[in-house]
């Protein structure tokens, strides 16, 4: 079968901007978000973020680009577990993070989508940005159960994932919210 | 879907959120035209000055307010001059519903 060359390109793209993107969200996290945590909430001793920006790039990705989102995430997902773990990224608890990270929130979008809720982008309609939010709840819910079990993490740590996920997803839909207002009010 | 179209829904789920959180910067008449407009434009993809002046929602406003507005619908990008069809003519942007 031969693909053709625009459809590679296009993939190229998407890979790229979705990577960076969701490599950026996951520095910001880590470098800026998490010290300000700890700053705000030192006794509160897990390492999971109550601001995860990245599930936001996931779940809007996933919202985009469907199924063709695990592919354009895979690199920036994998980058993200290297900073952070080091060469540890190849032991069977980190894939199995990597491999969940990945999938999740297109799942989540074809599960409703089997359920009779296609909520995929299409010109002529307005989008539910509610119904997104709770999409990215469900994704988040199993997410975090499934991370859970690979990693075997402390049960305080299961809703620490949830919050985050669901307020990195709010706070980036806001962020991206205000960009847009003020591209439109200065002409963009 | 194009890298465009993608930026464009993009656009259109912000402007949703913008929309419920109470955010929305349009006055009344700018509301009426664009919903005027919209209406307009669901045929043809396009909508002309004249044409939309005519409209129920829109004969009530002054001609000053009604350009006035007009430009600050195109400046906030919910309409753009139509480049191919000349003076008087805009394309509606992204809010469908």
């Amino acid at each position: 079968m031969i693909v053709p060359r625009a459809d590679i390109g296009r993939l190229v793209t998407e890979t790229f901007s979705a990577s960076l993107l969701y490599l950026t969200a996951f520095v910001v996290n880590f470098e800026l978000i998490l010290p300000i945590q700890n700053l705000f909430f030192p006794e509160y001793t897990s390492r999971a973020s109550l601001l995860f920006l990245p599930h936001g790039v996931r779940v809007l990705a996933a919202w985009l680009m469907g199924w063709r989102s695990t592919l354009a995430l895979l690199p920036g997902v994998f980058l993200a577990f290297f900073y952070v773990a080091g060469p540890e990224v190849f032991t069977p608890s980190r894939l199995a993070g990597i491999f969940i990270a990945v999938t999740i929130a297109p799942a989540a979008f074809e599960g409703l989508r089997l359920l009779g809720v296609n909520l995929a982008p299409r010109p002529g309609r307005m989008p539910c940005w509610i119904c997104i939010m709770l999409v990215g709840l469900v994704a988040s819910v199993a997410g975090s159960m499934l991370t859970n079990l690979a990693f075997g993490s402390a049960p305080v740590d299961y809703f620490a994932y949830v919050i985050g996920d669901m307020a990195g997803l709010f706070f980036l839909m806001l962020a991206l919210m205000l960009v847009f207002r003020w591209m439109r009010r200065f002409g963009r | 879907m194009s890298e465009i179209s993608k930026l464009t829904e993009l656009r259109k789920l912000m402007l949703a959120m913008e929309r419920s959180l109470g955010l929305e910067e349009l006055s009344p008449a700018e509301r009426d035209i664009f919903y005027a407009a919209t209406e307009l434009a669901r045929e043809t993809g396009n909508v002309q000055t004249t044409g939309l002046m005519e409209h129920a929602l829109v004969a009530n406003i002054s001609r000053p307010t009604f350009f006035r507005a007009l430009k600050s619908l195109v400046e906030k990008g919910y309409l753009s001059s139509c480049r191919n069809a000349g003076r008087g003519r805009y394309v509606v942007h992204a809010r469908d519903d």
